[in-house]
């Protein structure tokens, strides 16, 4: 006789209790999701109302000579990877930095929290207005200061990347540093103590000890760092708007613009679509590489 | 429902995933008894205990309390109360609401409650700590905070998993004697979880020794130290555990280490065998199986001998008088009846 | 030398925020001043135009509260049993389950946002607090849901075990003795959910209207094609962001046990 009436009390019970949050995600995520899907193969111009119909693969055919598309991408890759590394690099050397002066640990953790909990729109808003405003902006001050001249921080195409690169590093960057610094204050103190009676110099011990037991925490760090930087959104576009023309439209402003704006939510959708794979696509990547560690 | 029930289980078994954790368990516990399930970590006494609690569901079998049949029902539905390793005290209640929350949540009256709580925590002399926290709890305050909370409801089987083993040793020899009373005071089945023999031996009034998931022995502590069924039972128990020399039996006769040594009883045609015996049962004498002194271990009361009897060490325990050094040669003597003969193949008692 | 680098740090993660407030406190000729002045005669005439006059925010104010209450109050009653869930008991097919949360949380919010334009405009449903608030919900849940199956898995499995044997049901286990357990969990999450419903913009965007109209789009009516008026949309920025600048220095124990510990269960949106 099989003890198994006590086991399907429980899973009755785990049901009851999952099923609400269960059906409203399935509801809520998969189903619009389908529809984005099938909106991608439908004609749909909010400026040209009549027309409608399905388009078949039309977006898609379009979307691979769309140079702005491949100009789009090509700038999300840029963006992500060039922010995500400052991000690690920068946030790892301040974690090694902070690591020195056990004092400062708590006041700097709450001056970490600053940047995060803004909402990236008026963090935009601010750069923006703020540092990067040409004249009286704080970074026009600080150039001209050191003789560097004044800059159109926003509204030079390559400078616009680059300042909003510099936006998006500025509010994760803390985000880094204190999940590195977690890591690495959970460190065991003796195994140091042991490479020292071995002879390890700092950099040794660093390179062998430090750096493979805080890998975990780094991977995860890049993996969430990378997905926030994939969807960014509101920084950019209360900074530039996606601007100076395309200079800083990553593929999320495209599909943004070419739906909410441009109206064709129809083509809107299909490089939503692309996104998505693409983000798919590289979470997959990097949760393998995870698990590979 | 009140009183201490008659435990049975019936052929339980049990698998995690393709492990076998429990097989064959058969058990009939007296009502009222101390019984110890005793065993290594991993034999699957917890996990019997647990079967029993209604935490884990068998595979195969029944669990019977008295003579109702539990092996479907609900944890709260069965009447028992457990001590488990860690105590599961809850950290944000006092130790008055943990000792009250069994019966809050079977909705007694509040005053029935009071009483019923100021009891339990008089029996185990908790009654000052009432209004503290688990946190603010020593170890053995914990302890008997659970052991209270599991009094309070009068449940007619006590299970408890390991109680001892996060006290240090002198706390647990004094905790020892007191869950034995306590039992007594009580009119209730207990059965008791530990890997420490020992402990098993003093307080229980029988015990299962578990090996690999498979109830091995069952009897008093007596039975099960002087009579073990196999190999494992008889290393398992006893401290410094029992000697084994491996040997050629033929008839009446024993041959190992080179020597021959006289059986009890004719064993029959040529086997593989294992003699076992106690430290306790030889004795160094002037005559006997030759062996040489490696080691003298001083216990302060008395004193373990390690020798070397050809390859084989062999360890005794004699008075702290008796004088040897390392290096000598000494001569090991016992009587016949203290000789345990196990079957090499099989490891069961011959 | 090392308290200098740290002091540096400390500003310019700050001063942002900082440079905000001063130029909240500007004239508008002061903020046009070259080079930027840090000695300067106060007015408050920038907050009172934002609080109270034509210009006013409180509306916004209003809106957010209203939205970021109702995500997060929904949003915590259907990821707490559905976490425990996860995270206790015998639920089927657990690990798939368990990863299709996980990839509800990857997705870019722009591939949702644009059926549920299409969905709610259907629906009739744009420009209202259901509407916007559905979606909120949608995109706060998977990661709630993960934050607290994190957190639930740290209570001894034995305290549940414990109350069960103390006849009080699973129902009621979880209520008087796993979710006290999971009071910090609970705050933390409450938290981020919060904060990333007040904070969040694009779905603000597309969605709003009239009816609802967060103050992260308000911060916009100061900013036109003919000038920016800086100096009230600095003042409108710090009165949006003094809600959550004001629990992020409460909670940021919590805020910062939050971030750390989803991150090593591999989650989280922020």
């Amino acid at each position: 006789m099989r003890g198994s009436s006590l086991a399907a009390g429980e899973r009755r019970f785990a049901l009851a209790l999952f099923l609400p949050a269960f059906l409203v995600l399935v509801l809520a995520t998969t189903f619009p999701l389908v529809y984005l899907v099938w909106n991608s193969f439908l004609k749909m111009d909010l400026t040209m109302p009549w027309v409608s119909g399905f388009a078949g693969g039309d977006h898609y055919a379009r979307m691979a000579a769309d140079a702005r598309f491949w100009h789009s991408l090509q700038l999300t890759a840029i963006y992500t990877g060039a922010t995500v590394a400052l991000q690690v690099l920068v946030g790892l050397g301040l974690a090694l930095l902070v690591m020195q002066i056990p004092k400062g640990q708590g006041a700097l953790r709450v001056g970490a929290i600053l940047p995060i909990v803004l909402a990236p729109v008026v963090v935009g808003l601010f750069w923006r207005t703020l540092v990067l405003a040409p004249d009286f902006g704080v970074a026009d001050f600080v150039t001209r200061s050191l003789g560097l001249g004044s800059h159109n921080w926003l509204g030079d195409p390559q400078l616009a990347l680059a300042s909003v690169i510099a936006i998006h590093t500025w509010q994760w960057t803390p985000f880094a540093f204190l999940v590195i610094l977690a890591s690495l204050s959970a460190l065991p103190p003796d195994i140091y103590e042991a490479a020292r009676i071995d002879r390890a110099s700092a950099w040794q011990r660093f390179r062998h000890i430090t750096l493979p037991l805080i890998r975990p925490a780094i991977v995860v760090v890049v993996i969430l760092r990378m997905m926030t930087a994939l969807s960014a959104f509101a920084a950019i576009f209360a900074a530039t708007g996606g601007g100076p023309g395309t200079a800083t439209e990553i593929l999320n402003l495209y599909a943004y613009r070419m739906s909410f704006v441009e109206l064709n939510i129809g083509y809107g959708a299909a490089l939503a679509v692309v996104l998505l794979v693409l983000t798919m696509a590289t979470a997959g990547l990097l949760f393998s590489l995870r698990t590979k560690a | 429902m009140s009183g201490a029930a008659r435990i049975r289980l019936l052929g339980v078994a049990k698998r995690h995933g393709g492990v076998t954790a429990l097989k064959d368990i058969d058990l009939d516990i007296a009502a009222g008894e101390f019984f110890a399930l005793l065993g290594p970590s991993g034999s699957g006494k917890t996990t019997t205990l647990r079967i029993l609690a209604g935490l884990e569901s068998a595979d195969e079998g029944r669990v019977l309390l008295d003579e109702l049949d539990i092996t479907d029902a609900e944890p709260g539905a069965r009447d028992v109360a457990m001590v488990f390793q860690s105590y599961a005290l809850y950290p944000h209640m006092s130790v008055h609401e943990n000792i009250a929350f069994p019966l809050r949540m079977v909705s007694t009256p509040a005053d029935e409650i009071e009483r019923a709580v100021l009891q339990a925590a008089e029996k185990v002399r908790i009654g000052h700590l009432l209004g503290r926290r688990p946190g603010q709890l020593s170890g053995g305050q914990q302890q008997r905070c659970a052991l209270a909370r599991a009094i309070v409801r009068k449940p007619r089987l006590f299970l408890l998993d390991e109680p001892l083993s996060n006290l240090d040793a002198k706390l647990r020899l004094e905790t020892r004697v007191e869950l034995k009373k306590l039992h007594r005071s009580l009119d209730v089945t207990t059965l008791y979880v530990t890997h420490d023999q020992e402990e098993a031996m003093t307080i229980a009034d029988r015990l299962a020794v578990f090996m690999e998931g498979r109830i091995e022995q069952v009897g008093t502590p007596e039975e099960v130290f002087a009579q073990p069924k196999s190999l494992d039972v008889a290393a398992f128990l006893g401290s410094p555990p029992m000697n084994f020399l491996p040997a050629k039996l033929v008839g009446r006769v024993a041959r190992a280490a080179g020597q021959t040594i006289d059986l009890a009883r004719d064993y029959g045609p040529e086997r593989d065998a294992v003699l076992g015996i106690r430290p306790g049962a030889i004795r160094l004498e002037a005559s006997g199986i030759p062996a040489q002194v490696y080691l003298v271990e001083q216990l302060g009361e008395n004193a373990i001998v390690d020798l070397h009897v050809g390859e084989t060490l062999v360890r005794v325990r004699v008075d702290r008088r008796v004088r040897v050094r390392e290096g000598d040669t000494v001569h090991l003597a016992f009587s016949t009846e203290d000789l345990h003969v196990f079957d090499a193949a099989t490891r069961q008692r011959l | 030398m090392l308290g200098l680098a740290a002091g540096l740090l400390l500003l310019v993660w700050s001063f942002p925020v900082l440079w905000g407030f001063l130029t909240s406190l500007k004239s508008e000729r002061d903020v046009l001043a070259y080079p930027p002045v840090l000695v300067f005669a106060p007015t408050l005439a920038n907050y009172r135009d934002v609080l109270f006059g034509a210009t006013t925010i409180l509306p916004n104010l209003l809106s957010s509260l209203i939205v970021s209450v109702s995500t997060t109050a929904v949003t915590m009653l259907l990821a707490i049993p559905a976490a425990y869930a996860l995270a206790r008991l015998e639920l089927p097919a657990k690990r798939a389950t368990g990863f299709y949360v996980l990839a509800t949380q990857m997705l870019p919010p722009v591939g949702l946002v644009i059926p549920y334009f299409l969905m709610l405009r259907g629906l009739g449903w744009l420009d209202t607090y259901h509407g916007m608030v559905l979606l909120y919900i949608t995109a706060a849940l998977p990661f709630a849901i993960w934050l607290m199956v994190s957190y639930f898995e740290e209570i001894p499995r034995e305290m549940e075990e414990a109350a069960l044997l103390d006849r009080a049901g699973r129902l009621r286990a979880l209520w008087h003795v796993v979710l006290p357990q999971a009071r910090g969990g609970i705050a933390v999450t409450v938290v981020f959910v919060f904060l990333n419903a007040w904070n969040e913009f694009l779905f603000a965007v597309v969605l709003a209207g009239n009816t609802v109209r967060p103050v992260t789009v308000a911060m916009f009516n100061f900013i036109s094609v003919e000038q920016t008026q800086w100096a009230r949309l600095a003042a409108a920025a710090i009165v949006a962001m003094a809600p959550v600048i004001l629990l992020g220095l409460f909670a940021q124990k919590h805020i910062v046990k939050g971030l750390t510990v989803g991150a090593v269960k591999g989650g989280g949106r922020r």
